[in-house]
């Protein structure tokens, strides 16, 4: 059950698969903890919303003859639609959610969204059931994959795809929330809802904005997941939604760059467990820190110490 | 508002004398069931529910009573579930007493409870939820992985069944439906009773007040682990009858799946009232071993008439969480307190503008 | 709600959830009936329980074997073999969430025997959940007999004594295929001989079946000559086996050997062994890939892949002609693993029902008689060719097929046929 690899010489190839997934996890992290920022809410659904976004973006690509298509740059630019479109959709349905499920219960006691938010995720993984079966969905590799070799460390161009799609998207939300007037209205909204309104702020229209967001990034993590791994699952999203919230609790819920950190330090343990003890032992590595994080440092490696709200 | 019957035991003095009278009756029709029903897979069903009602039971002292939203619960229900296989199948050649093991593993499983909510208890609402559903996701990776002890992802099968006076239960529903239905009345008399005693107020004050009833001079922190090992204790029972009925275990029956399930029945029938609760666990079980699989069998006998090869096909139990997850979000839109609530729940949960509906 | 408390929304409840029960009573419960339509009266039908895994990446097995079991039940009707009576075949899933489970598989045995009409049951698939259900079918005297379990301990030693520890000295559990102690000697070999392969790394599911299967290969491969590297377990549900397969690919082995089903995550290793620069290394598995949804998931990556199946690939002997040709008439689908092991399975029981019939006048016989003719079949002209079962109730015809796969088909090799010891 516990043996010790010796995995020092393959050290830097696993630190490479961790980032991998550690990008992935970052970019779901990130919805999660926009919306906790916002609204305090634990938006269960948000990994299914993930899951949503690979099942679009294979729908999608679907529709295109890819087979009939070498050009590369033509590819690539079928990519980057593929991608914007998948998040404008995800973007949308969790705009939805928030508007049919969350918006009515904002000021009920703090256990009735979270309750509701069990039961979105709940039906999104079943209509993924429904939609694509309860088996693996192959996902249309079309892009030409390149191996690189620096050392005796090697990587593909897919690998490259995660880490550089999640880097551009966190820079981009950076940018986003630290330099526009909307997500002024973002950081404000999270401060002090009832003081943002009376700035005249539009408070709903923010949150609105910040679960399109937030879904829109699931969305971009939906589409690099399935070209990574080739396959996608309609359950996928509860594991990865679960992870991803453990990666925003350990940066700090709330804390956009926390978030990100969070991602990848999850990435890399589960790798490293995988990597070093066993497989069986890598989920049970992040729940673990999970339940340390929220036990001992509940507001995790860069959020301050909020008080107690009465 | 009718004579209470002064002279009833066990509390039940409380109750006005139609009240006894109609409890009664159904009491009665409940224990005549097997005569009135012959087929034994509906005994089964129904046996079966028990296990749903004593988790349900459990999670709302947690939930309901004190207000502590727990998303793990079907751990307590897998240490209960594990603890009696342990002792009583081949897997270490033990063949303990059930009825012995029928209390040691509510012990167990109570005292898995003060373990996982001592640290954990002075988090907040939501925190604690996702506390509880680490420790939901963790403890049946670990059954899964320590299969030197557990039997890794194949669980333990040829659990021993109970036997009473020299009678082995064996796989006939009948015993197991009687066994559900005399531990679910102990349990619910124990319930009433403890609902309106000192701790049950306790756990009701930290529930409306947290900050106010440590004020009063409440130690919440006892409450809150009393709440937990209790609740926790009525899944290790649910866990030792579920193992025996089934003969088999392994960590796949004990996901957070499980743990929803409950949830949606106290969400369902209104947390913190326990007719409420019982109606819940009733629906959600029906739903589960009676209705859905015979809606499957509707809905091949529909395809097959109009030739819809999805129809004919489809299984009907593989969507059942669509139905929890549709319940959960219905219930919380518009009816937050439940089918059933009690009249403090509904009050809280309504506008606090609107005085509360007098009982 | 005024004045209504207590005891009364008590008796209101219990009432409601009595009501529900009851008009579910109306009906009779049970799975999918293959020929429901019949409008034979209740006492002259008698049915075959099938307990398969039929939804998600196990149905690619599963519902091969399925047809197997429905077209028994429609032959043995058109062949009037149980005159008297109508067959029908009643088929439950034992997948959840697309995988197979103990736990369902036995809720599932529960669910037959409580319904006085199954007189046998085909099934298990997977071997972790014959374990769960043996003790059930032995408990309650009801035959089980699986088209395609192959862990040797569910009949032989002292495990298979535990599992049937109500009657020991009674089998109820048969099955027509060989097991795990000859069809993973037989991979390794012909991994080690006929390939070449010398340096193996061992990755299981740490299933019944997964782990008992890749422990018999990497014996074998080690008295071959072989080196095993090391013996991973990998959890069903898993995602990303990146990690461990970078692990792997630093051993540098020959041949990759996975103990385990497609569903358990079969496929997927074979998918992301490239991502970790093992695209040119052997993969090998055993039946438990040998399946379409392996074909599908791997994609392109389903090359240089070999399983083996241990029954006798029907397509080759002359008895299955017939077989074939109704299946392909029937369902207009291939056959899979064992589509004839479930054909068989059922038309063991049915015949050793017909012979209760008759021995009981014509009339419904018992689920024991049934077993008792079971127990004495000397021997049995199938589809899959003669056999008997042996005092273990294991079949006497033993052969391992072996197969590639070539990217969307898996090509029939060669297969070693075994004595009856």
């Amino acid at each position: 059950m516990f043996e010790l690899h010796n995995c020092a010489p393959q050290f830097v190839q696993q630190l490479i698969n961790g980032v991998a997934l550690g990008g992935l996890y970052a970019l779901i992290a990130l919805g999660y903890t926009m919306v906790y920022g916002i609204i305090e809410l634990i938006n269960f659904a948000h990994g299914d919303v993930y899951t949503l976004g690979s099942f679009i973006s294979l729908s999608i690509l679907g529709l295109i003859p890819l087979a009939s298509i070498s050009n590369p740059t033509v590819l690539a630019l079928i990519a980057v639609a593929v991608i914007i479109l998948a998040a404008l959709l995800c973007g949308i349905v969790g705009v939805l959610i928030e508007r049919l499920a969350y918006r009515r219960l904002r000021n009920a006691p703090r256990l009735a969204p979270l309750i509701t938010a069990i039961g979105v995720s709940l039906i999104l993984e079943n209509i993924m059931q429904i939609w694509k079966g309860n088996s693996e969905v192959s996902f249309p590799q079309f892009l030409p994959d390149n191996w690189h070799q620096i050392g005796s460390v090697r990587f593909d161009d897919r690998s490259l795809l995660v880490v550089v799609v999640s880097v551009v998207c966190m820079i981009l939300l950076n940018l986003f929330v630290f330099r526009t007037k909307l997500g002024k209205a973002m950081r404000a909204t999270a401060q002090d809802r009832d003081a943002a309104q009376l700035m005249g702020i539009n408070v709903n229209s923010t949150i609105a904005w910040t679960f399109f967001i937030g879904s829109a990034l699931a969305g971009v993590a939906g589409f690099i997941s399935g070209m990574y791994y080739g396959t996608t699952f309609f359950l996928n999203g509860y594991q990865a939604g679960l992870k991803a919230f453990t990666a925003a609790v350990l940066g700090g819920i709330g804390n956009i760059t926390g978030a990100m950190l969070g991602g990848f330090v999850i990435g890399i343990v589960e790798t490293m467990t995988s990597g070093c003890i066993s497989d069986q032992w890598s989920e049970v590595a992040v729940f673990a820190i999970l339940i340390l994080t929220l036990v001992f440092r509940p507001s995790g490696l860069l959020g301050q110490q909020l008080p107690e709200k009465v | 508002m009718d004579r209470r019957v002064t002279w009833l035991p066990f509390g039940l003095s409380r109750y006005s004398g139609k009240q006894v009278v109609g409890g009664g009756l159904i009491v009665i029709v409940l224990a005549l069931l097997p005569y009135l029903d012959s087929n034994s897979s509906h005994i089964s069903a129904v046996a079966d529910a028990g296990y749903i009602l004593l988790l349900a039971f459990g999670l709302n002292i947690i939930v309901g009573y004190t207000g502590l939203l727990a998303l793990g619960f079907a751990a307590f229900f897998a240490i209960g579930a594990y603890t009696y296989a342990f002792v009583a199948s081949p897997q270490f050649g033990l063949h303990w007493s059930f009825w012995i093991m029928l209390v040691v593993s509510a012990a167990v499983a109570a005292a898995f409870g003060v373990i996982l909510g001592a640290p954990t208890l002075r988090l907040r609402g939501d925190y604690l939820a996702i506390v509880t559903l680490g420790f939901g996701e963790i403890v049946p990776q670990l059954f899964q992985n320590l299969d030197k002890w557990t039997g890794g992802p194949d669980g333990i099968a040829a659990v021993d069944q109970p036997t009473l006076f020299g009678y082995n239960f064996g796989f006939n529903p009948t015993p197991y439906y009687y066994l559900y239905f005399v531990v679910i009345c102990i349990c619910l008399l124990l319930l009433t009773n403890l609902r309106y005693s000192r701790l049950g107020r306790t756990w009701m004050a930290i529930r409306e007040d947290e900050l106010a009833a440590e004020h009063m001079g409440i130690n919440t922190t006892t409450a809150k682990l009393l709440a937990f090992s209790m609740g926790a204790a009525f899944a290790g029972i649910a866990g030792v009858i579920y193992a025996a009925k089934l003969s088999t275990i392994s960590p796949s029956g004990f996901d957070f799946n499980m743990s929803i399930m409950i949830l949606a029945a106290i969400v369902l029938g209104g947390m913190g009232n326990l007719s409420g609760v019982l109606l819940g666990g009733g629906i959600i079980a029906m739903l589960n071993f009676l209705i859905l699989p015979q809606a499957s069998n509707w809905a091949h006998a529909l395809g097959t008439k109009l030739n819809v090869a999805f129809l004919m096909s489809v299984d009907l139990t593989q969507y059942r969480f669509m139905l929890y997850g549709i319940i959960l979000v219905l219930v919380m839109l518009f009816r937050p307190e439940g089918l059933l609530p009690s009249a403090t729940v509904r009050a809280e949960l309504h506008d606090a503008g609107k005085t509360p509906e007098a009982a | 709600m005024l004045g209504i408390t207590g005891a009364r929304r008590l008796s209101i409840a219990a009432l409601l959830a009595l009501t529900l029960g009851a008009t579910g009573c109306s009906n009779s419960s049970g799975g999918s009936g293959a020929n429901s339509s019949s409008g034979a009266a209740q006492g002259n039908i008698i049915k075959i329980g099938a307990d398969l895994p039929i939804s998600g990446a196990d149905a690619s097995d599963g519902v091969p074997t399925k047809h197997g079991v429905e077209l028994a039940v429609i032959d043995a009707n058109k062949r009037n073999l149980v005159p008297g009576f109508t067959l029908q075949a009643d088929i439950l899933d034992d997948a959840v969430n697309g995988v197979h489970d103990p736990n369902q598989g036995a809720k599932n045995i529960q669910a037959f025997a409580s319904d006085a009409a199954v007189l046998g049951i085909v099934g298990p698939f997977n071997s972790n959940v014959a374990k769960a259900e043996i003790p059930l079918t032995n408990s309650l005297g009801i035959a089980l007999i699986s088209p395609s379990n192959t862990n040797p301990d569910l009949t032989k030693g002292a495990s298979a004594l535990e599992l049937r520890r109500s009657n020991p000295q009674s089998i109820t559990y048969f099955r027509v295929c060989a097991t795990d102690d000859i069809q993973g000697p037989v991979g390794a070999d012909y991994a080690y001989k006929d390939r070449g392969l010398r340096k193996a790394y061992l990755i299981d599911d740490n299933e019944t079946y997964g782990r008992g299967v890749s422990d018999a290969w990497g014996a074998q491969f080690t008295a071959d000559g072989g080196t095993v590297l090391a013996h991973d377990h990998i959890t069903k549900g898993q995602q990303d086996f990146h990690a461990l397969l970078t692990r792997a690919q630093g051993m540098n082995p020959d041949v990759l050997f996975y103990g385990g089903t497609t569903s358990t995550g079969g496929g997927l290793v074979r998918k992301q062994m490239g991502d970790s620069g093992m695209a040119s290394t052997a993969y090998f598995g055993a039946d438990g890939i040998r399946n379409a949804e392996f074909l599908r998931v791997a994609g392109a990556t389903a090359d240089n892949v070999y399983g083996t199946v241990a029954a006798v690939n029907a397509t080759t002997i002359p008895e299955a002609k017939t077989f074939l040709a109704d299946y392909q008439a029937q369902f207009n689908q291939p056959v899979g693993s064992y589509s004839a092991a479930g054909y068989t399975s059922a038309m063991v029981i049915i015949q050793a029902i017909a012979k209760a019939v008759k021995e009981n006048g014509g009339k419904m016989p018992s689920r024991d008689d049934v077993l008792t003719n079971l127990r004495s079949v000397k021997r049995f002209d199938s589809i899959m060719g003669p056999f008997a079962f042996d005092a273990n109730g294991d079949t006497t015809n033993k052969i391992i097929s072996i197969y590639g796969a070539k990217k969307d088909v898996w090509v029939f090799l060669t297969q070693r046929k075994f004595g009856a010891k």
